[in-house]
């Protein structure tokens, strides 16, 4: 009896160290990332690419101006996208005075006169999207093997906007009335201002019209 | 004499139909030089049980007949060894160029590389193969940035909490991937919002619906269900409606197709991501004909973008594409 125990152990230990079950998704992730890792990547390009280009950052009142009176000027002078879309990615910098800071980021005005928000700078705990990748315009998709890649890196450049963008910013304290000075990307739709413009406009009369705010994903920020 | 009349008269009477008869012979004989002249297209389609495939594939053959090719549809019933012995056949058949919307990203490679050997360029539309080296382009849906947007609306839709199912399509397809990870990349910042089930239904109607009336028993209290496609959506909304729970649970989709666009018009599904089939299969039609013209410039991958249509500006959108482009 005691043999026979001894065997169902002894079948049972090699049973369990000869099958290894793995989940098939993991395995094809495994497969399909072969060595490449996105988060080198980003660091990379956040290091040693990104900062080299600011210098094409267009001013943000020039671009608020040019949305709203002729965007396809915008899209043929500053606007980026790796393929086809009616959403183009500008790189874009400014300073404007902060009318409000929330949890997900600050309400900017940056044209005269300073009472009425023209901009929302993200500042949440995440960022979505791939404003900053797509506005460099120096990440081409062909690069790539499979699309998936192209796209991790967007998520790993968020992350470091949040941690190292982000982070040290809302540690200065940023306050209602304060100066801040950014470069940053955005993306906006071909007819973003078929409803409404970008930015405060005010009538003659000196009626504050609807609006929307430009979003701005930061790549610097600072207190003046 | 009166035979002899008879005769004339047949003769007179069948004269003009015999000379209509070779001119349209030759006419025909024109037209198959014409055709051959410019060659053959092939359109390889992963399947076409799905509606948004069956226009991919019809836009595609249309444009190339426009542009002065016999083409020929071959569908591979999402089976890559079908797949295969389209590719085969089509080596043999001496087609110019394939218009090729594959079952695999890795198993697709293959044959991909067996045309390309044997001179006839391939021109991917829609789906990805993991390879940039030996397909001639490769015009894909931005599923990635699309699921980013829907998954903002979604966050909005459910005010940053609530319980939801996501029906992944075919777990070979980068596809599916690209859209759950950029479903994810925003849902997964909200702790309120549980997925409580993730399961493929292969981007097939049937079994999204057979999937999700299995989910709701365990799950019967979810608030909304993500799927990887249009096909999936009406699936799980005809699951809802048989569990009565239409009216309460959320249905977001992906594609475009007809009878979701329909739906948000009508109040059923909440949203979905507009890919633009035709505008791709029209694209990749061109490109092949610029290649036989002798172009050789083009980039390996083309992102087209995909856009969120929801209640608010269905209006803008009609079945696979936007108003103003139909």
């Amino acid at each position: 009896m005691c043999k026979y125990g001894v065997a169902v152990v002894i079948i049972a230990f090699l049973l369990y160290h000869s099958l290894y079950f793995e989940k098939l998704q993991k395995i094809k992730e495994q497969q399909r990332r072969g060595t490449f890792s996105a988060a080198e990547y980003a660091r990379d390009f956040w290091d040693n690419h990104l900062f080299t280009v600011l210098d094409k950052a267009v001013d943000v009142k020039e671009l608020i101006e040019l949305f709203n009176t002729n965007m396809a000027e915008a899209v043929r002078r500053y606007g980026r996208t790796p393929g086809v879309s009616r959403v183009y990615a500008y790189l874009l910098q400014g300073e404007g005075k902060i009318l409000t800071a929330g949890e997900e980021g600050l309400e900017v005005s940056v044209r005269q006169p300073q009472m009425n928000p023209d901009i929302f700078i993200a500042t949440g705990p995440y960022i979505p999207g791939n404003a900053v990748r797509d506005a460099s315009g120096l990440i081409d998709v062909s690069e790539f093997s499979d699309t998936m890649k192209f796209n991790e890196i967007s998520g790993e450049i968020n992350k470091i906007v949040v941690k190292e963008v982000i982070g040290p910013f809302l540690d200065k304290n940023p306050q209602m009335g304060m100066t801040v000075r950014f470069f940053g990307a955005t993306q906006v739709a071909q007819d973003a201002t078929e409803k409404h413009p970008f930015g405060h406009l005010v009538s003659d009369t000196g009626e504050v019209r609807e609006i929307q705010l430009v979003r701005v994903v930061p790549i610097t920020l600072e207190l003046k | 004499m009166v035979k002899k009349l008879v005769t004339l008269l047949i003769l007179a009477l069948a004269m003009p139909l015999f000379i209509c008869g070779c001119k349209q012979k030759k006419q025909a004989a024109a037209d198959g030089q014409e055709a051959q002249g410019k060659g053959k297209i092939a359109v390889v389609i992963s399947t076409l049980n799905n509606p948004w495939f069956v226009v991919l594939g019809n836009t595609a053959k249309e444009r190339a007949e426009e542009l002065g090719y016999e083409a020929v549809i071959f569908d591979s019933q999402n089976d890559t060894a079908k797949e295969s012995d389209h590719f085969e056949n089509i080596i043999a058949g001496g087609y110019a160029a394939i218009l090729f919307n594959p079952t695999d990203a890795d198993g697709s490679i293959a044959n991909v590389r067996r045309a390309k050997a044997a001179n006839i360029p391939t021109f991917c539309i829609d789906r990805e193969i993991n390879a940039n080296d030996v397909a001639v382009t490769q015009i894909l849906s931005d599923n990635y940035a699309g699921c980013v947007e829907l998954g903002q609306y979604f966050v909005k839709k459910m005010n940053g909490k609530g319980q939801y199912v996501e029906l992944l399509g075919i777990l070979g397809d980068n596809n599916t991937w690209n859209r759950s990870k950029g479903f994810h990349s925003v849902v997964d910042n909200y702790p309120e919002l549980k997925m409580v089930a993730e399961q493929t239904a292969e981007f097939d109607r049937t079994k999204a619906m057979e999937v999700l009336e299995s989910i709701l028993q365990a799950h019967p209290d979810i608030d909304a269900v993500f799927c990887g496609n249009d096909a999936m959506a009406m699936g799980a909304y005809q699951a809802l409606v048989a569990a009565g729970k239409a009216d309460r649970v959320m249905v977001f989709g992906f594609d475009g197709a007809k009878d979701v666009i329909d739906s948000i018009r009508d109040g059923k599904i909440v949203a979905t991501g507009m890919q633009f089939p035709k505008k791709m299969a029209r694209m990749a039609a061109e490109q092949a004909d610029d290649y036989v013209n002798g172009k050789r410039d083009f980039p390996q991958k083309v992102p087209v973008a995909v856009e969120l249509v929801t209640q608010e500006n269905i209006a803008k959108y009609t079945a696979y594409g936007r108003q103003s482009e139909e």
